[in-house]
């Protein structure tokens, strides 16, 4: 396999770099029309109404324009993607049924040994379908549910219908009505009143086959004071042709409720990593996404919340690395659609080796969301002079009771920084190193020890090279 | 309205019109042409692109609007000044001094073809100033210029050009006001502000229509090494502004100051565009825009600081604060920032706020009355700013205009 070497890294160290023989069981054809939906629909034997919903959603992607602000999608070619394909007939339910070379892949994810350390149930999607599946025993007593999302819609059919598509509606935007149209697996999680899961719940998404597109959907609904922490982490292999991540993720966050959603994302440098994400916080209730974005060719993802009820809280925590030929464009948007709503962003993001990193965001008051307070926090750090970050927050304030504040500070790794550390004995690498840790050090401190980890290790490795 | 004979349509005849008017040489008359040229190829720009997506046009009909030369627009007083300082109305400079004025009216700062309204101004622009400071003199006394509307569907395309050679020295004032009335107009002003090597130039622009009028301009400065600009721009009036305020800095050493003031009420709408572009190392700006909306008003501030690749050790900063007096108000704040270097610091930062209640407590506790005590908090909120201004005839002007605003 041909190594680009896109980060600056030893692709035979990159430990994620890596790829297994394609070998399916169902193989849609390239490209996307009306029939190949239908068929999508009828091989999952869907009921006519999701038919119906899907092909809605068919309709409006051809009709929708691409967004034309942001970064240049004008490459995307639509027509060169597989828009299905199934792995195996269905999900399995223990690690052993898995074919062997999807469990070489999860063991170099290091799924068992998270599995050993009695982490939650792990959810894993291996290309467009759910395979692999484990829910701790305990949680079903408790009445919560987690599901890859295609057999959620099977099981439980009339909570999925109530919920789905009400928080992104495909016409949101053109990739949501592309995800609506040809979505296949996901997490359905539902978890009941009062119930709080005090062990994350984990899923791990890979992309492993050429031109495939992603379109997962996530469904989270969190009855009146409950909790859950989900974790999702992207890791895929390199490969040479171009690759489109498309998912849509819907979360209802109720009355007292809290929902926290981490993703650390390392997808291959040819991806196009184009997400809708999207929380609806009721009363009191809290919504805490927690983003890291490291890998994709372009990153485009602005995790929402919609404040719509009094004491809604939201909080963004964002990290992106943009190595060569990288663009992350990620951000957070936050709606105050009711009275006394607060919400914080804080953006970090490092870009090196010509590559462009930044916060794109929105805070949005509407007329009579009184009391209401916002505060947000970008940092950029650029690690040489070919590199570029971009900061492109909005405000738009409706409303005179209202306490709003942006801070943003763009800079490089400071001389007597390093020469601090190299003074104690720390070698310049690793004085950059622990810089740049420190700099994403308040973000990588809310997320689970696993990730933290595997966060550093990965900005650790990209920044391989940095230094001399 | 009824147009009269000596009015001059928004068409080509009126270009040609116009130059016959002021008995033109024929490189500016194709020039206009050119120009005009330009701004019918050019289309009108449209909420659906993000520069304009804050500002809608589709309500403005260009024409029906008309041209007066008669508007009178240029130097408003003519103090002694050091030898070679040309001081004069831009008609005056084109007769006079030919050669200055085509080495640099819309040549190389601002150029027709950038938009619409650029193009439009290049075709019918009329009055306003044209500032010459030879090398190394310092034009110690404060210059003037006015712009004043009376009439009613008159559209006026006021031009200010300054060009500050190598270490000289000047400060322009730029004053825009009309009658009073619920009349429109349309205003299309664009102000060059070249500041060569060493140079220090304060360019302060006060605009207070008291007409319906809508303002769609441009105020930009290219500055040199070692040279300073200072920009004050205050707004109170008109319907609808929308204005670009830019520095570029070109030669490594340079510095950017840029103020903004604004005040809306009623339904009036402000769209306030900034630009920070760092070209060369060394370079410096410092940008502070503090808006208060009341009623219906709205203002929008969008800036933005680039830092190209190599513009090493650039120091950039970028405040902008609103304060909301009204439910109903709206203040939209859009700060960013596109850096390609990486030695740097820069900085930028927003809040949006309304009269923090504790203040007014307390003022009144100790015997204000409430429309006092909050004058008093407003005229706080922009007394950081106009501390910054060293010019104290500008400072109780700029103070009058606020009480007057917050009052009317």
């Amino acid at each position: 396999m041909a190594t680009t070497n896109p980060l600056g890294i030893n692709v035979e160290k990159y430990k994620y770099g890596f790829f297994e023989p394609e070998h399916y069981v169902f193989k849609a054809r390239k490209g996307l029309d009306a029939a190949i939906v239908n068929e999508i629909s009828h091989m999952k034997g869907e009921p006519d109404w999701m038919r119906a919903f899907r092909l809605h959603a068919y309709e409006h992607f051809g009709r929708r324009p691409l967004p034309k602000w942001g970064a240049d999608l004008s490459t995307i070619n639509f027509d060169d993607i597989y828009y299905y394909i199934k792995p195996t007939e269905k999900p399995v339910s223990s690690w052993e049924e898995l074919p062997a070379e999807i469990k070489r892949t999860y063991d170099r994810l290091g799924i068992p040994e998270a599995e050993k350390k009695f982490l939650a149930g792990v959810g894993a999607q291996y290309d467009s379908e759910v395979v692999y599946h484990n829910l701790k025993q305990e949680w079903e007593k408790l009445g919560v549910v987690f599901l890859d999302t295609d057999s959620a819609l099977k099981q439980y059919p009339d909570l999925f219908r109530e919920y789905f598509g009400t928080v992104v509606p495909p016409e949101d935007n053109k990739l949501a009505a592309l995800n609506s149209a040809v979505w296949s697996g996901g997490s359905f999680i539902y978890v009941p009143e009062g119930v709080k899961l005090d062990i994350p719940l984990q899923a791990y998404f890979r992309i492993n086959a050429k031109n495939v597109g992603q379109f997962e959907r996530t469904l989270i609904i969190c009855e009146p004071g409950s909790y859950v922490h989900y974790v999702e982490g992207c890791t895929a292999p390199i490969y040479t042709s171009d690759s489109l991540h498309a998912a849509v993720v819907e979360i209802i966050v109720k009355e007292g409720a809290r929902c926290r959603y981490t993703t650390i994302q390392n997808w291959s440098t040819n991806v196009y990593n184009l997400v809708t994400k999207r929380a609806v916080a009721y009363r009191d209730a809290t919504m805490e996404w927690i983003d890291g974005n490291l890998g994709s060719k372009l990153t485009m993802k602005y995790p929402s919340v919609y404040m719509v009820e009094p004491g809604a809280k939201a909080e963004i925590l964002s990290v992106a690395f943009a190595g060569h030929g990288q663009h992350q464009d990620p951000g957070g948007k936050v709606i105050h659609a009711a009275p006394h709503t607060q919400s914080v962003i804080v953006s970090k993001s490092i870009a090196k080796d010509g590559g462009r990193a930044g916060y794109r965001g929105l805070v949005k008051i509407y007329p009579g969301a009184a009391g209401s307070r916002s505060a947000v926090r970008c940092d950029a750090l650029i690690l040489d002079d070919r590199s570029r970050s971009d900061t492109y927050p909005t405000m738009e304030i409706d409303e005179e009771d209202v306490s709003i504040t942006h801070e943003a500070t763009v800079s490089k790794v400071s001389d007597e920084q390093l020469f601090y550390l190299m003074s104690r004995g720390v070698k310049e690498d690793e004085a950059m190193n622990m810089i740049v840790r420190g700099f994403v050090e308040p973000i990588v401190k809310e997320l689970p020890l696993e990730y933290a980890v595997e966060l550093n290790r990965l900005i650790a490795l990209e920044m391989e090279g940095s230094v001399g | 309205m009824t147009a009269q004979t000596p009015f001059i349509a928004l068409d080509r005849s009126g270009v040609e019109a116009l130059s016959e008017r002021f008995a033109e040489p024929r490189w500016m008359r194709e020039f206009r042409l050119r120009a005009y040229a330009a701004a019918e190829a050019l289309p009108m720009p449209t909420t659906a692109e993000e520069e304009w997506r804050r500002t809608d046009l589709s309500s403005l009909n260009l024409r029906a609007f008309h041209l007066d030369p008669a508007v009178p627009s240029g130097p408003s007083a003519r103090p002694d000044l050091p030898p070679g300082v040309i001081f004069a109305s831009l008609a005056q400079a084109v007769r006079d001094h030919p050669d200055l004025v085509r080495e640099h009216f819309m040549q190389h700062c601002v150029r027709p073809e950038e938009s619409k309204f650029r193009a439009l101004h290049g075709a019918f622009w009329t009055g306003g100033v044209f500032l010459y400071v030879p090398e190394r003199v310092d034009v110690t006394v404060p210059l003037s210029g006015a712009v004043w509307i009376q009439s009613a569907g008159v559209a006026v395309f006021p031009h200010t050009l300054i060009v500050a050679e190598p270490g000289s020295k000047v400060t322009l004032l730029d004053d825009f006001g009309s009658m009073a009335g619920s009349w429109e107009a349309f205003v299309d002003p664009v102000v060059e502000l070249v500041v060569r090597d060493g140079a220090t130039v304060r360019y302060v622009s006060r605009q207070d229509w008291l007409a319906a009028v809508t303002e769609i301009g441009i105020v930009r400065g290219r500055v040199g090494r070692d040279a300073q600009l200072h920009t004050l721009l205050a707004d109170f009036g008109g319907r609808i502004t929308r204005r670009n305020v830019e520095s570029l800095l070109e030669g490594p050493g340079g510095s950017s100051e840029m103020l903004g003031v604004l005040f809306g009420h009623n339904s009036q709408h402000f769209d306030l565009h900034t630009l920070q572009e760092h070209r060369a190392p060394h370079t410096h700006s410092d940008l502070l825009y503090k808006n208060a909306v009341k009623d219906r008003s709205r203002s929008v501030f969008s800036g933005m600081i680039r830092v190209h690749q190599g513009a090493q050790k650039t120091n950039a900063f970028q405040a902008n604060r609103n304060l909301i007096l009204s439910a109903g108000a709206k203040a939209d704040s859009i700060p960013n920032l596109e850096i390609m270097a990486n030695d740097l610091r820069c900085t930028h930062g927003s809040a949006t706020s309304r009269l923090n209640e504790e203040h007014l407590f307390y003022l009144m506790s100790r015997g204000l009355r409430r429309v006092d005590a909050v004058r008093m908090v407003v005229e706080g909120f922009f007394a950081e700013l106009f501390d910054r201004v060293p010019l104290p005839g500008v400072r109780m002007a700029l103070q009058q205009d606020i009480d007057r605003k917050m009052v009317q």
